[in-house]
């Protein structure tokens, strides 16, 4: 296995917003998140799809979560027909506190086909709890998907490094 | 052989990111070979360990001082028996000191080929779990790692797996929630000796 960057950014200043294109072949993609921390406390980050330069904010996208936790009773988390897919869950933003995680995407320049997304995600919480968050989703219409967006639940996005790679 | 890359009379150096010349094949396999050419979104091999199923042993450390300049590395491990059905585990060296106390927290979920699902987690386990081996050499765990922020002082290190055994699987994260540089890594189970192959890659400009 092979890795080829396509695009990356590295946030160091708040910004509501980072896109990452460049999905122009049937492979598989990869993306990180590394040290992603919301500019407001206990916020999670979403994703959306980019189809010919624009996020696609429709009802189409379904996701299914375990929500891995250090000190209790593990939760699931699912939903389906939601306007964004969820990333990770409550990040804190003090010291030490940040999401991490690995994301492969299917058939995304597939028109033909829908885009599905697995995920695993580690994060330590606004109460600095050990989580994880690991599942998949789908992005219910088939179109050809050539990037994604990340955005924080509100507000923004403080800082992290986004990249997105081929897997060749 | 010439250094000079198509300069005439002066030799030029070479580095990541800063690459000048005219360059042949050999050239550039050289380079690449050196960690000189630039080719962004590698995932290298830095080392692979092997502790035979003849001498097993309680640990096993990757090299010191390996794990720049990469923000997560991977790790891929395969044939790992325990002579005591223990928990196998990370443990990180911190500017060269081994972190040995109760201070990793994990969570990770398993279930059974016979339908058992279950939680196991800890937020004071002295390593930093990611499966529970078995002393059968046909139920050998195998699986993945990516570990995150291991480089950066500023950073907690933090980890997720996803491994296999005959008759079960496992997933999880974990943290060492501890600001500090990690510059090794341990593989160690909880009792007995293990055997086993690991293979720490770099995920470079993730």
């Amino acid at each position: 296995m092979g890795l080829l960057q396509v695009s990356t950014n590295t946030v160091t200043s708040a910004v509501a917003s980072v896109t990452l294109t460049g999905i122009n072949s049937d492979d598989v993609y990869m993306l990180t998140i590394n040290n992603f921390v919301p500019s407001t406390d206990a916020q999670d980050f979403k994703i959306r799809v980019v189809e010919s330069g624009s996020p696609n904010s429709t009802s189409n996208y379904d996701y299914a979560h375990k929500l891995l936790r250090s000190d209790t009773t593990y939760n699931n988390t699912s939903a389906t027909n939601q306007t964004s897919f969820d990333g990770t869950s409550s990040t804190g933003n003090a010291t030490g506190e940040c999401s991490n995680g690995i994301f492969y995407i299917y058939n995304a320049n597939n028109s033909s086909e829908f885009t599905y997304f697995t995920q695993e995600v580690v994060l330590a919480s606004h109460t600095t709890l050990l989580a994880g968050f690991q599942g998949g989703g789908v992005f219910t219409s088939a179109s050809q998907v050539e990037g994604v967006q990340i955005f924080p639940g509100t507000d923004n996005i403080q800082s992290g490094t986004f990249t997105l790679f081929k897997i060749i | 052989m010439s250094k000079e890359y198509g300069y005439i009379g002066k030799e030029v150096t070479q580095a990541f990111r800063s690459n000048k010349g005219i360059f042949t094949p050999q050239d550039i396999i050289e380079l690449d070979q050196e960690n000189k050419w630039t080719n962004f979104g590698q995932l290298e091999l830095i080392e692979t360990v092997t502790l035979a199923s003849g001498s097993p042993a309680n640990t096993l450390d990757f090299s010191a001082n390996n794990l720049t300049p990469y923000n997560v590395h991977f790790i891929t491990y395969h044939s790992l028996i325990n002579s005591g059905n223990a928990e196998v585990g990370f443990r990180f060296y911190e500017s060269g000191v081994l972190e040995s106390g109760s201070v990793y927290d994990y969570a990770l979920q398993y279930g059974t080929t016979g339908g058992s699902f279950g939680e196991s987690r800890s937020q004071t386990n002295p390593r930093a779990k990611f499966g529970d081996l078995s002393t059968a050499s046909t139920e050998s765990c195998n699986g993945y790692a990516y570990l995150y922020n291991l480089t950066d002082s500023t950073k907690y290190s933090f980890y997720t797996f996803h491994n296999h055994r005959t008759g079960q699987m496992e997933f999880g994260s974990g943290v060492l929630d501890q600001a500090s540089e990690i510059t090794q890594i341990q593989v160690c189970v909880a009792s007995g000796n293990f055997s086993g192959t690991l293979s720490l890659y770099g995920i470079r400009f993730a």
